[in-house]
């Protein structure tokens, strides 16, 4: 029973890290990687609640056949900046820089991150780079689509492109370097007696995504590059007609930008496996399998941006291999459904709040996933390629996958970061809405989609009114649900519950400690004796006894 | 591995528990920064690749007219600058801090000759309209007279591989022996290109059959030699070995700025058996370098040598 | 935690001198390779080929010797190896589009 001691902390530590120094520049200077995930919380929340904005116009326009709120090069630019703020300042660094940031250290017993001065200039770079693209926003924006695509944007388009490309290509960087830092952390920095195969799965998907971030970003980095000179000189290598090739930018962009994908859904589905287990009260079915899928969609994520270039001119023969590759990486994937499903079975199942959400990602992100099959098929794809149904299905995998495993994530760690309960009622309430109104919002656009709605205009065919109607009341519900929680989390700061160590009685190393965890993390360098997610006696977590306390409490 | 709590040697951070560890974590971190400065260069190395598959004659063309003799000088300049910086490492990891000092400074002194060789490469190209931005090129109003004396002085202190190379395989017209006849007008610093020799390349390849469908579209207009064409495809040769070697070069100026860090941390004595990390890891930057040039001096200097040689056709 | 190597020798000052032995021949054949035309003696783009095998060989001498993975952990061998290999991934499956174009439907 040794671990009971590390278990039992029922004195609070007179200083933990939020209430280790109180001056501006214990925050801007500070090496923890707890307040710089503290920091990165409130950035990307305002980029989101941004990128937000621009979706509501976007809907708000979309209410009317007509362009009528917004003229065509408006409409241009909102939902230009909707998808680079969303993608490249929300989704990507949302689940890494915030609850990694946080809890990779936690969970294996490091101190801190390996190399916490990369971690705080990471924030920087993200800083700088977001408050580049927002200049750029304010000054008139883009309109070349979050793709960059060329010749559009080198030769033709009179926007910003420069600007937000310069904030695009640093705040990549961000991301780079976060991923180095997890890189290593994983590598070099876990407890004594912390084995890969006791890592918690979070970990092991963060230690993925990390791969991706490395081995992908510094190519859209030289793309952006390529196509800042490209802007500028007129040399014509994406120009098809001086001798350039549009493709190639194609090709190198999504070289990234296809594994970008997994980048925002891998950290998601870490969360998701940590939820599933945790609220299943039952160690995870097929653990080695999850973890391998992780790194299997990591590397298969690479072999299959050419399906983003069905239409565009690339051969029938790479098309064709592209598709099929396309069709492998939805195996593991379907591995992670499957096993999650197989942990649900038999466990006992609390319906606490992060749960709602992580049970909403799994009937999201399989429409998401599964339509990603349809879309992936070479042949389908040029029926579908830039309509409603192509919108859909990524925001079913970026929204109802990345998105819903934040908000379970932060809401299941909420306790720990900020040592306060927040209201369960009203978080299942936000749940709720957030499940409803993002069907709606996204279901129709399928339908709207299939029959041949093409995104990335304003004005529409009149008969497609109805559903679009749906979309955009669905819309208003989904930013209802959202931004609750901002309201209520931020409530519970001050009138919530002060939350124990360990509120939801689980096994990770993370609830090991206080809640807020001391600057050090733990108190002394923890020894792991457990497998990951051992529910049982021997960790003094036996459910029913638990369960019997609480009765007898009640 | 000793794990005492009380003693806290000079250099380990708060986050770690010893020096073994925080080594681990410094090297693992620079060879992940390592990946993703191969898959920087990487994204380059695909564009050069689709473009010289699709243009091969004008990648040639162009390639003749970098100075390969600089380009190799410059090659054995970076690997004794490795060598150096190999042997830094090896010293530091002895404490030596004199045979550090001066090393660091051989490295520096031969990063700064290549910095400077490659300044005079960029100017040639300057003043031979061989920069791919228009309006970056030397502006010259009149072509053959009117201020070219000290111009063509200038080209041939810089061009002694090219000088030579011409004047073994132009016997035949013995017109372009004479240097001045190479200025061209180019009142606006465009992108110009005139080459008798590239153009009979061409032509030999399109009698063997040699050519791409794209370069048979690419530098021909209705079966007639288009120069105008031809120049674009040649301008992308010079975009690329332009982006690669200025970020080459960009690579360099950061490695001299790590080098004057190390040298002052070296000067100060901070680095002994026990603690020399950040030696080791500037040096894998230091030689990451070198390996890309390792590369871009075959690829951008090397192609179709053999053509002007006089060995070919 | 992990080991580290206490053998700080490596290979020594002849070693390193050797290295860079080979890498100052490498370069010279590399340029003399370069001004004979093997495209016509032995196949097109022999030249090339010949060029990059060169580089790769001095590649492989700095990574192993100058910058000691010969020495490093498993670790160390595998990202030396990852980034290439992604490389090549990233080169492989683009030419796959290039090299195949004009024998389907999207002729250039």
């Amino acid at each position: 029973m040794q671990n009971v001691d590390v278990m039992n902390i029922s004195e609070e530590p007179k200083v933990n890290y939020l209430t280790n120094g109180f001056s501006l520049k214990s925050w801007l200077l500070t090496k923890d990687h707890k307040r710089i995930a503290i920091m990165y919380l409130i950035t990307v929340s305002a980029f989101f609640l941004i990128g937000g904005l621009y979706a509501a116009t976007i809907r708000l326009e979309l209410l009317t056949p007509q362009s009528d709120l917004l003229e065509s090069g408006q409409y241009n630019r909102v939902f230009t900046q909707h998808g680079i703020i969303m993608v490249f300042f929300f989704l990507i660094p949302v689940i890494p820089a915030i609850l990694g940031n946080f809890f990779l250290p936690l969970m294996i017993g490091a101190k801190d991150l390996a190399l916490p001065r990369i971690n705080l200039l990471s924030l920087y770079i993200y800083w700088v780079g977001g408050i580049l693209t927002l200049w750029a926003l304010m000054q008139g924006g883009v309109d070349t689509g979050w793709t960059f695509y060329t010749p559009y944007s080198t030769t033709f388009s009179n926007t910003y492109v420069m600007a937000v490309g310069l904030g695009v290509f640093i705040n990549g960087f961000s991301s780079i370097l976060t991923g180095l830092n997890f890189i290593v952390t994983v590598h070099t920095m876990r407890a004594p007696g912390m084995t890969w195969f006791r890592l918690p799965l979070f970990v092991w998907a963060n230690y993925a995504t990390a791969l991706v971030m490395i081995l992908g970003t510094p190519v859209v980095a030289i793309t952006i590059l390529l196509l800042a000179i490209e802007r500028v000189g007129h040399v014509g290598i994406f120009d098809p007609a001086i001798g350039g090739d549009p493709i190639l930018y194609q090709h190198l962009f999504w070289f990234y930008s296809h594994p970008a994908v997994y980048i925002m859904i891998l950290p998601a589905m870490g969360v998701i496996s940590e939820l599933i287990s945790n609220f299943s009260r039952k160690k995870i079915f097929g653990y080695e399998f999850i973890a391998f899928s992780s790194l299997a969609i990591a590397v298969f994520g690479f072999l299959v941006w050419g399906h983003h270039m069905f239409v565009s001119g690339q051969s029938l023969y790479a098309g064709l291999v592209f598709s099929f590759l396309t069709m492998v990486v939805a195996v593991p994937s379907a591995i992670k459904m499957f096993n999650w499903t197989a942990t649900l079975y038999k466990g006992s199942v609390s319906y606490d709040a992060p749960m709602l959400y992580a049970l909403g990602f799994m009937g999201l992100f399989l429409i998401g996933g599964l339509t990603g099959l349809f879309l992936g098929s070479m042949g389908l794809n040029v029926h579908l390629t830039d309509t409603y149904f192509i919108v859909a299905h990524f925001h079913y995998v970026m929204v109802g996958g990345t998105v819903l495993g934040y908000l379970g994530g932060i809401h299941y760690w909420w306790p720990k970061m900020t040592g306060r309960m927040y209201s369960e009622f009203w978080a299942k309430i936000s749940a709720m809405l957030v499940f409803v109104g993002f069907n709606l919002t996204f279901f129709p656009q399928f339908v709207l989609g299939y029959l041949g709605m093409p995104r990335r205009y304003a004005s529409y065919a009149e008969e497609l009114q109805v559903l679009n109607i749906f979309s955009s009341a669905g819309a208003a519900v989904l930013g209802t649900g959202m931004f609750m929680p901002v309201v209520y989390l931020i409530l519970s700061l001050v009138f919530g519950q002060k939350a124990e160590a360990n509120p939801w009685h689980l096994p990770g190393l993370e609830w090991r400690t206080a809640s807020p965890p001391p600057t050090e993390n733990f108190e002394k360098m923890p020894v792991v004796t457990w497998e990951a997610y051992e529910f049982g006696e021997d960790n003094g977590l036996d459910h029913e006894a638990v369960r019997g306390k609480e009765l007898v409490e009640a | 591995m000793s794990h005492e709590h009380d003693y806290h040697p000079p250099g380990l951070q708060h986050q770690f528990e010893d020096m073994g560890q925080q080594q681990d974590s410094v090297t693992v971190g620079m060879w992940a920064f390592l990946v993703q400065e191969i898959m920087f260069f990487g994204g380059l190395f695909t564009a050069y690749l689709v473009f010289r598959s699709r243009y091969p004659m004008a990648f040639a063309a162009g390639s003749n007219h970098l100075d390969a003799f600089l380009g190799g000088l410059n090659t054995l300049v970076l690997i004794v600058s490795s060598l150096t910086m190999a042997l830094t490492v090896y010293y530091a990891q002895k404490g030596k801090r004199n045979a550090q000092v001066i090393l660091i400074i051989l490295t520096m002194i031969f990063g700064t000759t290549f910095l400077v060789v490659k300044y005079f490469e960029y100017s040639d190209k300057y003043h031979h309209g061989l920069v791919p931005f228009n309006g970056l090129n030397q502006k010259i109003k009149k072509g053959h007279e009117g201020g070219e004396a000290e111009k063509s002085e200038k080209s041939q202190i810089v061009l002694p591989f090219e000088t030579k190379a011409e004047a073994s395989e132009t016997k035949t017209e013995a017109g372009s022996e004479t240097k001045p006849a190479e200025v061209h007008a180019n009142p606006r610093g465009e992108f110009q290109w005139h080459d008798e020799n590239g153009v009979k390349i061409v032509h030999e390849a399109k009698k063997g059959g040699y050519l791409t469908p794209y370069e048979q579209s690419g530098y021909y207009t209705n079966g007639e030699y288009d120069n105008d064409k031809f120049t674009q495809k040649v301008r992308i040769f010079f975009y690329i070995y332009f982006v690669m070697t200025g970020l080459h070069g960009l690579h360099m100026v950061v490695g001299l700025g790590i080098m004057t860090w190390l040298l002052v941390m070296a000067w100060r004595g901070t680095y002994s058996a026990e603690y020399y990390s950040p030696v080791e890891i500037s040096g894998l930057y230091w030689h990451f370098v070198d390996i890309v040039w390792i590369f871009l001096f075959p690829l951008l200097y090397l192609l179709g040598r053999h053509f002007l040689a006089g060995g070919g056709h | 935690m992990t080991e580290t190597h206490t053998d700080n020798e490596h290979i020594g000052i002849p070693g390193y001198l050797g290295v860079f032995g080979i890498l100052v021949v490498g370069t010279i054949v590399t340029y003399l390779v370069a001004l004979t035309d093997l495209d016509s003696k032995l196949f097109p783009g022999a030249n090339t080929l010949v060029a990059l095998a060169i580089a790769f060989t001095k590649m492989t001498f700095v990574v192993l010797f100058f910058m000691h993975v010969r020495w490093q952990t498993r670790l160390v061998w595998i990202s030396a190896v990852a980034g290439f290999f992604w490389m090549a991934i990233m080169f492989a499956y683009t030419m796959q589009d290039y090299l195949t174009r004009g024998t389907g439907y999207f002729t250039p």
